[in-house]
């Protein structure tokens, strides 16, 4: 959502209150109910979030728990084994707690947390991961991983070397200009519609 | 900032939102493994079947994954779940070869819609006052069992209706084989905008029961007859295929279109000539073809057949048929009458349609009987480019028949007269299916009232409407997506078509699929049927019925559920679009004769509700391109989808000739009052070029006092203000033989919305 | 050869039934506005059935025209955007990237074919119909401009598809949603660059015209009228 400039410290001023005050829904359809749970819009819910979707400021992820890339990849866990999307189509995807069983069914099953696991999923709960790396919705940005994957391009590149990471950190600005340069470098399209539409 | 947002400012709303919530929501919500493996952001394709109208048009749904907000175990939470996302026809499909129409595009907001019924309800307040409270699937179960059981115990049987709409199936078949090995009377398949004159003249004429199909592809010359063919009539979608086909892919042939009728429709738009004829006087025109064509000895009297054989005269020539006679009692012209004439006789293959309003009038079989003639004299039944009938679907395992005939079960009327007559309600217990008479029924037969009477009231369907309001108990029906789907189409192919298809997504809510419904019913009386069903699922039956068919290689079933049904080969070759078709036996050689049951009619003057003074005007409901009969106006897309002739939309209007209109004081928008002898409705005017001095048009679908948030108040119901007259043969409801009168009530209030308003091509009725 | 979309609609064959409108905003997320905005103008097609009628009755005709954003090659929108947020992609599309869009209208002002709508609220979706959304395609929010993009969506998937086969993208491969749904095909789009394709056929056509043609748009329409009866 684009504001008229504001002077900073103003911004700053309301941003503080703002931050504080409770849900609701802005600019939303004249027609919408009363209830924000039950419309999708994309409306931010309050002036707050909408300051800093405008800033992409993020909280950090609060990840379930603190997931061992590191430890995966010393055992030669290729990604596209848990992020099975990323060769087929636009989305890497985060895997549940299935694909997590499909092994620590017999691996390390006297670990804790995959007895946890064992037991979150027989009661069919999953793990609520948050996603790291992304844009904001009013970016528009529509990143289709498997022609990066198809040209070769390693996972480290824009995600950071995970083998140094247990959950994912965002180690890389993936700011407009880091894949321009590497499009311009690899004579991909640089044409605004290869991905904002 | 504004009060209002000031107001907001300073709310706290304590709902745990899923997406639209602030702080760092995910950590709040609980997600759940998902059902199925999911690999996110891949699409697949899977067949289903539209179940909008009779057509049903074969369907293929994209599906993809998406959030859902569940409750599981009591726990909401969010699930990654494979959902429908977009609809498209099905290219292969033998109805309508990939293409659809906008209200199957729409069909999708049906599964997604905020108003659906997502659990058991048994009713809590008075009936008809919408309270309900919800109940476990059991308790639901349990209840209508015993319902039954009570009926049972007192041989009470035959007091047991099923009401639902119209759609050749298995699912139907089902229904009747439950009913009838249960000792109930068959359903009642109630459909406002059905064409019962036209069958029971095509049975007469061709001994075929059942709904025509048109060759238009290969035709050369079409001359419709009201039948809104391109639009909503009959299977509008294969109609349109082929109507594409005659103009432009036919070999280098034009075909050409001639749409007589008293109100410009849709199709009417597309017509080379159009032509405006006195209502209730389109067979007198057909006649008036036919007495020139023999006259001039373009053909001759025995070519067609037994189908002439309904008619009185044919055999002097239709001496009452004579063009200056037409002129005068249909208003077309006498050098008209002959250029049509021998027009349609020479430019072959040539073909005519009729249905829609010709037939919604007191004489309505004369007109069906003198097209079916005409189109026998010129040799267009059941060759290139003209009308043939969709082979029937054999199938060794089906004890009934699927399509159940038009004139045997009880119709809406005679049920609501039942009802009122009888002291004791023969109608004990009624089940609903999707059916809404008391919307789209004359309110001259109380069907509400009637309905009322009813001891017990379950319905199965997918939302609260006007009728379904009035249940005791609700046990919500999936919707198609998530339920296993299959079709008998009636018409609107060449090949004998049976489409099935797998649910394409789980379901949503705590619905269930009214078949397994009824099956687990009847598994639960206790009292079996007098021969029992063998199957516990729905899909057990259609696996049974569909492995039995004929298929050149692999499993029946198997193929027919990765192609969305089974269809038949044309005999010889393959059909192709530009290639001729082989001929297919005339339909009276393979069926049942044609029984005459009527003596040979002649015209009649359609009789009109209203005398002509005091109700000047024809009124003219018609289904409308968006919210058809009604029982769309609940989904979104169609009531913003700007109607094709006004561009209205979320409205009602009237059509009124701009002459007529200027006479009246009346200007576009005003609010005008449309009176009947059975009640009043008022409704901003539209001036409309394509309609009479003497008519008026209002579109059906809109006036729901009930039916979702989109539709609820809004519009008027031209139906509820009809007379309840009736063709005498078939007792189909004579819908446009109501007259009205017409008067200016106020000024524009801002209720006609038009998507062309203000912009330049918006129709000026001034000049 | 770079690809030059373009699209034919042949008015002989469209009925004007409407099924390209519903079946664009089943594709590309449009919003549903409610009787209210609509009320205010505010509805958004990005196609639309025109219908112009002519005549008094009897002697009354209606001509149908489905119009979309022409996808100008000299598009009078694409000059007065101050932040490049309406431009001409290589191969001629006229893009739409609703990030630098900051809602001037000043497109919309330009565009003689009044095919560019505005977003005047955030769109809301009763859930759960937001689970039908297109997750290939953007939700647009309020303040910017939206408008017919040929399903740039479907032609960017066919082209990653495609190269990713090692081929070249087929005529009547990409399909943007409206001419899938047409019941008539009266909607056809492919590759103007290629003499051999359908819509490059159809434009050579004697009935084709374009819309609005003098006043020097180069739109990648072409509508061939109905054809006349001797």
């Amino acid at each position: 959502m684009k504001r008229p400039r504001i002077p900073t410290v103003l911004l700053v001023a309301v941003l503080a209150g703002a931050g504080a005050i409770g849900c609701r829904v802005l600019g939303e359809a004249p027609h919408a109910h009363t209830d924000p749970a039950s419309i999708y819009t994309s409306a931010r819910p309050s002036f707050g979030a909408a300051v800093r979707d405008f800033f992409d400021i993020r909280p950090e992820p609060k990840q379930p728990f603190q997931f061992p890339h590191n430890i995966h990849i010393k055992n030669e866990v290729a990604c596209d084994v848990c992020h099975e999307g990323v060769t087929q189509g636009p989305v890497a995807g985060l895997p549940s707690v299935k694909t997590c069983m499909i092994c620590h069914v017999s691996i390390a099953t006297d670990r804790p947390m995959i007895q946890h696991l064992a037991e979150l999923e027989t009661k069919h709960i999953d793990l609520a991961w948050q996603r790291v790396y992304g844009y904001p919705v009013t970016a528009h940005v529509r990143v289709n991983h498997a022609p990066h994957i198809r040209a070769g391009v390693e996972c480290s590149t824009c995600h950071g070397n995970l083998g140094e990471q247990t959950v994912a950190e965002r180690v890389v600005n993936l700011h407009m200009g880091v894949c321009v340069t590497c499009h311009r470098e690899k004579n991909a399209p640089d044409d605004c519609t290869t991905c904002h539409f | 900032m504004d009060r209002r947002t000031f107001i907001k400012l300073t709310t706290v709303t304590g709902a745990t939102a899923t997406l639209a919530s602030c702080g760092n929501p995910e950590n709040q919500i609980v997600r759940f493994i998902p059902d199925d493996d999911i690999v996110p952001g891949i699409a697949a394709w899977k067949p289903s079947i539209c179940p909008l109208c009779q057509a049903g048009c074969g369907l293929q749904v994209r599906v993809m994954d998406a959030d859902a907000d569940v409750i599981r175990d009591g726990q909401r939470g969010v699930m990654k779940m494979l959902v429908a996302k977009k609809l498209e026809g099905h290219p292969q499909y033998p109805i309508n070869h990939g293409g659809l129409c906008p209200r199957g595009q729409a069909a999708i907001q049906i599964t997604y819609h905020p108003d659906r019924l997502t659990h058991p309800l048994k009713r809590s307040g008075a009936r008809g006052s919408g309270e309900f409270q919800q109940i476990t699937w059991d308790e639901a179960v349990g209840e209508l069992v015993s319902r039954l059981d009570t009926l049972a115990d007192g041989n009470g049987q035959q007091a047991l209706a099923f009401l639902s709409r119209r759609r050749p199936s298995r699912r139907q078949e089902l229904v009747s084989e439950f009913l009838a090995r249960f000792g109930a009377p068959p359903p009642i398949l109630f459909e406002l905008f059905d064409d019962h004159v036209l069958r029971h003249a095509n049975r007469l004429s061709f001994g075929r029961d059942q709904l025509p199909t048109f060759d238009l592809g290969r035709a050369r010359y079409v001359l419709a007859f009201g039948a809104d063919f391109l639009g909503t009539w009959n299977s509008p979608v294969a109609q349109s295929v082929a109507y594409g086909r005659m103009r432009q892919d036919n070999g280098g042939i034009r075909g050409k279109l001639v749409q007589v009728e008293s109100r410009m429709s849709l199709t009417g738009a597309n017509a080379d000539e159009w032509i405006p004829l006195r209502a209730g006087s389109d067979g007198v025109l057909a006649l008036g073809l036919a007495h020139v064509i023999l006259r001039d000895g373009l053909r001759s009297a025995t070519a067609a057949g037994p189908a002439a054989g309904a008619l009185a005269g044919w055999g002097e020539g239709l001496p009452n048929y004579t063009p200056e006679r037409v002129e005068a009692l249909t208003g077309v012209s006498a050098a008209r009458v002959q250029r049509l004439a021998r027009e349609f006789a020479s430019e072959t293959p040539a073909v005519a349609l009729i249905g829609g309003s010709p037939l919604a009038q007191t004489n309505g079989l004369f007109h069906a009987l003198a097209v079916n003639a005409l189109n026998a004299l010129v040799g267009s039944v059941g060759t290139p480019g003209g009308v043939f009938f969709t082979p029937a679907v054999s199938s060794p395992t089906a004890s009934a028949k699927a399509v159940v005939p038009s004139g045997a079960a009880r119709s809406v009327a005679t049920l609501a007269a039942d009802l009122h007559a009888a002291q004791q309600p023969p109608v004990q217990v009624l089940l609903l299916d999707e059916a809404n008479p008391v919307f789209a029924t004359p309110r001259a037969w109380r069907v509400r009232e009637a309905l009322e009477n009813v001891p017990f009231i379950a319905s199965f369907g997918t939302f609260i409407d006007e009728t379904s309001i009035l249940a005791d108990l609700i046990l919500p029906d999936h919707s198609f997506l998530e339920s296993w789907v299959d079709a008998l189409p009636e018409s609107g192919a060449l090949v004998p078509v049976a489409g099935v298809a797998a649910p394409v997504m789980r379901p949503l809510h705590e619905t269930r699929a009214m078949p397994d419904v009824l099956l687990e019913v009847v598994g639960k009386l206790r009292r079996p049927l007098t021969t029992p069903l063998p199957w516990k699922r729905f899909d057990e039956m259609l696996r049974q019925q569909f492995a039995a068919l004929p298929v050149p290689e692999g499993d029946a079933w198997t193929r027919a559920q990765a192609q969305g049904g089974w269809w038949g080969e044309l005999p010889g070759a393959a059909p192709a679009a530009g290639s001729p078709a082989p001929r297919t036996a005339p339909p009276s050689s393979s069926a049942v004769p044609p029984r005459q049951t009527v003596s040979p009619m002649q015209f009649v003057e359609p009789q009109f509700d209203g005398d002509a003074s005091g109700y000047p005007f024809n009124l003219l409901p018609y289904p409308s391109q968006t919210v058809y009969d009604g029982s769309l106006a609940h989904l979104p897309w169609l009531q913003e989808m700007p109607d094709p002739l006004t561009s209205a939309m979320w409205s009602s209007w009237v059509e009124i000739n701009p002459q007529t209109a200027a006479r009246l004081g009346i200007a576009q928008g005003d609010v005008v009052e449309i009176a009947s002898q059975h009640g009043s409705l008022r409704t901003p005017a539209w001036l409309s070029p394509g309609i009479g001095l003497d008519t008026v048009a209002i579109p059906v679908g809109q006036g729901h006092q009930s039916f979702t948030r989109y539709a609820s108040g809004r519009g008027a119901n031209p139906v509820s203000i009809l007379a309840p007259l009736t063709e005498p043969v078939t007792g189909a409801l004579a819908w446009a033989a109501t007259r009205v009168r017409v008067t200016r009530v106020g000024d524009a209030n801002g209720q006609l919305i038009l998507f062309a308003g203000g912009m330049r091509e918006e129709h000026d009725p001034t000049r | 050869m770079a690809n030059r979309w373009g699209m034919a609609v042949d008015l002989d064959r469209c009925t004007g039934c409407g099924a390209c409108v519903t079946a664009c905003h089943a594709e590309n997320n449009i919003a549903t506005v409610g009787a209210d905005q609509a009320a205010r103008s505010r509805a958004i097609h990005w196609i639309r059935v025109e219908r112009y009628w002519e005549g008094e009755y009897p002697d009354v005709k209606v001509k149908f025209r489905p119009v979309m954003c022409q996808q100008c090659d000299a598009a009078p929108c694409e000059p007065v955007c101050p932040t490049y947020a309406s431009h001409h992609t290589a191969d001629g599309l006229n893009a739409q990237v609703y990030n630098r869009c900051i809602g001037t209208r000043y497109c919309a002002n330009a565009c003689p074919y009044n095919v560019r709508f505005f977003d005047f609220f955030n769109p809301a979706w009763e859930k759960p119909l937001h689970l039908q959304l297109n997750p290939d395609v953007s939700i647009r929010e309020v303040g910017v401009m939206e408008k017919c993009t040929f399903c740039v969506q479907r032609i960017r998937g066919a082209q990653i598809q495609a190269k990713g086969d090692k081929r070249s993208i087929a005529d009547g491969e990409i399909k943007p949603a409206c001419a899938q749904a047409c019941p008539s095909s009266a909607l056809v789009f492919g590759d103007l660059n290629n003499p051999e394709s359908a819509v490059s056929r159809l434009s050579r056509s004697p009935r084709g015209s374009k819309l609005l043609e003098d006043v020097g748009t180069l739109p990648k329409v072409t509508y061939l009228s109905r054809q006349i009866e001797v």
